[in-house]
């Protein structure tokens, strides 16, 4: 047992290692290609270095900024890329969270009941294919162009992702499985949605919202650019200095910002759809 | 053997399930028509068929899942409307709960409000027992094979304690070893529980290996061929010559009508 183990082991670490190895040959030649690049292009600020770049990463967190935190409203005092990335958060987080909600919700009943899917269906088709950024407009005449705003667009991207996350999976419950439930017992449809679909429908849920994760940091960024207060609007900042090295260190905060979130939800992704 | 025989009156006190008139057509193919017979309360029906001559179809019938279009099903004297926990059914490609562990798809129907058990954490114990499954209660579907899944689906249907149990090709998908064991195992569960069974499949040296009597049917629209006693002792072999006739009889009676139409 414990030698099949360790054969699986290392199985698993030499073919991760040739991975990680060529991952790393990738990273390298894209560095090289971009030095060049940067060593090569007149005016230097067309395109920032790598070095100049990771110096305005850290440059990010050796200054202080103090930022308000919205409906408390107290100050808060931290170092400047973290500041900058904690104003986006204040509105990505809420938008994805309130969207998510209200996406799945829709989804799951849509997905269930009929009558409703016959009532939305048309409607859904037409506000569908609506870019989420093309309501940036209300967003800045409804709620004016802060967090308020920023977090409706996100709200926007959220919902539309996470409706069909959950539409599809309620829409592919098997019918086996409902009639196993009915002749164990299960009467009321909301006991059958609770007990059966829901469940079943769970990869597709949670599908939809790890992709949404993604996206609403892409639509958080456009928002941004229009003004509302974060790591988008800091990248357009820079850029009006032609400190380009600052636009893209932020642009490397994004990423990383997304990585962890993304890394994390894969985690609970992972537990919870351990019978998978 | 004629039907209004076995629909008579001084049959009626020890009938289960009483399948009458029943026909049943799905867009534009009939499933069923005109299908008449019963089972006897703790009896091992068999019903075999080719496909398409509307089985499952019945099955589903007698659980409450489809409505016949004319025709009604009753069980001990009141016609089915729903499904209910008084008939349970087993399904040929197990429909287990995938999230759930074999303890959690086996509790399924002891969670439901209508069903009382005063200990339902023994009584899944006992069931686990009884279907071998000792070591794997935590275990989810994905982790078992075809047989051992279908040891859950048949425990799960036995948890709530229906009187009839249904079963729709329930060994189909598993291999011919382990279908004889569980061919023993479910014949002493049946002999423990005195349960009414309706088994439909396809294989007649399974059907006479369990049936007291196996109902034949034939297909387009699916109707009642024939219905055939089988008087053998149990454990049955299959070489013997009885049994070897059993099934010479049946399929004869599965084999003329398809003959003569090709």
């Amino acid at each position: 047992m414990s030698h099949q183990t360790d054969t699986m082991v290392t199985a698993i670490f030499e073919g991760d290692l040739q991975r990680y190895l060529r991952g790393l040959g990738g990273l390298l030649v894209f560095l090289l290609v971009w030095w060049v690049g940067a060593m090569t292009t007149q005016p230097s600020y067309l395109v920032p270095g790598p070095v100049d770049s990771v110096h305005a990463f850290f440059d990010l967190f050796a200054t202080s900024t103090a930022i308000v935190v919205p409906i408390f409203g107290s100050a808060l005092v931290l170092p400047t890329g973290l500041a900058h990335l904690a104003q986006t958060l204040f509105h990505y987080v809420p938008g994805l969270l309130l969207g998510a909600s209200c996406g799945i919700s829709l989804g799951l009943a849509m997905g269930w009941n009929g009558a409703l899917d016959d009532w939305l269906r048309p409607l859904v088709r037409v506000l569908r294919p609506i870019p989420p950024l093309a309501w940036v407009v209300f967003a800045i005449v409804w709620f004016g162009i802060h967090h308020t705003g920023a977090a409706f667009i996100v709200f926007v991207g959220a919902f539309w992702i996470n409706f069909y996350g959950a539409y599809g999976g309620v829409e592919g419950v098997s019918s086996e499985l409902t009639d196993a439930a009915s002749t164990l017992g299960v009467e009321r449809d909301l006991s059958m949605l609770k007990l059966v679909a829901l469940p079943s429908a769970a990869p597709h849920v949670l599908t939809g919202f790890r992709t949404s994760i993604g996206r609403c940091w892409m639509i958080v960024v456009g928002a941004e650019l229009f003004g509302a207060p974060g790591v988008g609007y800091e990248i357009i900042n820079a850029s009006n200095n032609l400190a380009m090295a600052t636009s893209v260190a932020y642009m490397f905060l994004i990423s990383l910002a997304f990585l962890c979130m993304d890394v994390g939800f894969r985690l609970v992704e992972r537990s919870v759809l351990s019978w998978r | 053997m004629a039907m209004n025989e076995m629909s008579s009156t001084d049959q009626e006190s020890s009938e289960k399930i009483s399948i009458r008139n029943v026909s049943k057509a799905y867009e534009s193919t009939q499933a069923l028509g005109d299908v008449s017979f019963s089972v006897s309360e703790g009896e091992f029906c068999c019903v075999v068929g080719p496909s398409g001559c509307g089985k499952t179809t019945l099955l589903r019938t007698i659980a409450g899942l489809d409505d016949p279009d004319s025709g009604s099903v009753l069980v001990g004297g009141n016609p089915v409307t729903d499904p209910g926990l008084d008939r349970g059914l087993v399904f040929q490609e197990y429909a287990l709960f995938p999230w759930r562990t074999v303890r959690g798809n086996i509790r399924f129907g002891l969670d439901r409000p209508a069903c009382e058990c005063a200990d339902c954490e023994a009584r899944v114990r006992e069931l686990i027992d009884l279907v071998g499954l000792e070591g794997f209660e935590d275990a989810y579907p994905k982790e078992l094979s075809g047989g051992m899944k279908q040891r859950v689906g048949i425990a799960r249907a036995l948890a709530v304690d229906p009187e009839i149990l249904l079963m729709d090709e329930p060994f189909g998908s598993v291999d011919a070893r382990t279908r004889d064991r569980l061919h023993a195992e479910l014949l002493d569960i049946w002999a423990q529980t005195g349960q009414t069974v309706v088994f439909v499949t396809h294989d007649i040296d399974e059907a006479v290996t369990l049936a007291d009597r196996v109902v034949v049917m034939d297909a387009d629209p699916g109707t009642v061929q024939s219905t055939i006693s089988i008087d053998l002792e149990r454990p049955r072999e299959r070489t013997a010559h009885d049994f070897v006739d059993s099934v010479a009889e049946i399929r004869t009676e599965l084999g003329s009508p398809v003959d003569t139409r090709h």
